[in-house]
């Protein structure tokens, strides 16, 4: 029976790969980048040099800042899992990792991916658009928890395409069930934020579905990985 | 006074049958592998050696057929314990191209939970620099890593698919003496090649159609 240490290492040690192979490729980091900025500056060229009015701000800036950091994750993190099995790597994870490490350490590393994203991608967004947020730290604890949820349930997704054929397509249509309710709730959370309104009970529901997508990616994970 | 039940590790495989959609590869083979032994498996391209040593490595189940595969302590392992005990030579085996080596043998031994040092020994003696990048390989020098990679926990079963490929003469002759090492320690062994190989003691299994 494994103890929890070596299960941690192991995870640490799939963590610590992703991020070296990472900085040498620089696959994930370009492609995140590079689309978070293309959208920003359309978001921001689009809505004016002077920004939207305040009521206009607060209904449709949360979605526009939510949309961009959808599609960015969407553009690198699907690689998590398939890039193992297009290059044969796979093979030798299967035989030398446990699964739920596995998961866990791919699951961190997409999460320290998407709070870098969120933290380069918000305060630009923000400062472009002249958004004015009256609640920073809601903002803070629903970028931290939805960006959760959006690592998550993209490598849930990544892993159970990554032996499939038609990986791009089969991403989006999974993508789509797993990831609204997240979506939904970090918009409406983001929303409240903006607004300086009390979070209710949104956010008890997005730390749920972050629960939930985490449960049922280690249950799943290992069935899903192995013949 | 009864003496002590010595038990040894065994590979008994039983009717195992497998099929890709209307494709039977397997149709019932079997075989048994004792300590210090080991089973050629031959046949022409697409005979089904490759898949049998799948199926015995627990990376692929059969459709059909039992499998059963003990170690010392005497206790049946499943299809997910057997994956991380034996020791897979293979080809379609492939390592991070952006870490060195060294670097891809230290993740692979943190994840077996061993040291790196009897991987590193092996590529020692089969020459192969520590510092090249996995990318950077040629085949028989990938080959030597996966060599390496199946050699690192000390497996007590050692799978090997087409295990001489592209060596140069050092490497396979180097390759051969790991081989005979491992069967005079009471290891088992089962090689896939499509070609009969000159192993004198080998039991036979020809998947030939």
């Amino acid at each position: 029976m494994r103890n929890a240490s070596t299960w941690a290492a192991e995870a640490t040690s799939v963590f610590v790969k992703e991020w070296r192979c990472e900085f040498r490729t620089r696959y994930a980091l370009n492609t995140l980048a590079l689309f978070a900025f293309t959208t920003l500056v359309v978001v921001s060229v689009s809505l004016g040099p002077l920004g939207v009015s305040m009521s206009q701000g607060t209904a449709v800036l949360p979605v526009l800042l939510w949309v961009i950091l959808l599609f960015s994750v969407a553009a690198g993190l699907p690689r998590a899992f398939v890039q193992e099995e297009e290059t044969g790597t796979a093979m030798a994870l299967r035989l030398a990792a446990t699964p739920s490490a596995l998961f866990c350490g791919k699951l961190v590393y997409g999460l320290t991916l998407v709070l870098a994203l969120e933290a380069l991608v918000t305060p630009v967004y923000v400062a472009m658009t002249n958004l004015t947020v009256v609640s920073p730290g809601l903002l803070a604890g629903v970028l931290a928890a939805g960006g959760y949820g959006l690592a998550a349930g993209s490598t849930l997704v990544a892993a159970i395409i990554a032996q499939a054929r038609s990986k791009g397509t089969l991403f989006s249509v999974l993508s789509f069930p797993v990831l609204l309710p997240l979506l939904l709730l970090s918009v409406e959370l983001t929303r409240l934020a903006v607004a300086g309104s009390p979070p209710g009970v949104a956010l008890p529901q997005l730390l749920l579905y972050d629960a939930s997508v985490t449960v049922a990616g280690l249950m799943l994970f290992p069935a899903v990985w192995n013949p | 006074m009864i003496p002590p039940l010595v038990i040894l590790p065994r590979l008994h495989f039983d009717d195992v049958r497998r099929r890709f959609g209307r494709l039977s590869v397997l149709t019932g083979v079997s075989g048994v592998v004792e300590p210090g032994g080991m089973l050629l498996v031959t046949g022409p391209n697409g005979s089904g050696k490759s898949t049998l040593l799948r199926c015995l490595s627990g990376l692929l189940a059969p459709d059909g057929g039992t499998i059963e595969y003990r170690e010392m302590d005497g206790r049946l392992l499943d299809a997910a314990e057997r994956r991380q005990r034996v020791g897979v030579v293979a080809p379609d085996l492939a390592f991070y191209a952006e870490l060195s080596v060294e670097e891809n043998l230290a993740f692979f031994a943190r994840l077996r939970r061993v040291p790196p040092d009897r991987g590193l020994a092996v590529l020692r003696r089969m020459d192969l620099p520590l510092d090249r990048m996995a990318g950077a390989l040629s085949s028989g020098m990938r080959q030597r890593l996966r060599w390496a990679f199946a050699l690192l926990h000390a497996p007590r079963l050692l799978l090997l698919d087409e295990p001489f490929q592209n060596f140069d003469a050092p490497g396979e002759r180097v390759a051969r003496e790991l081989l005979a090492e491992h069967l005079a320690d009471g290891g088992l062994a089962v090689v896939a090649n499509p070609s009969t190989l000159d192993f004198d003691h080998a039991e036979r299994l020809d998947l030939g159609r």
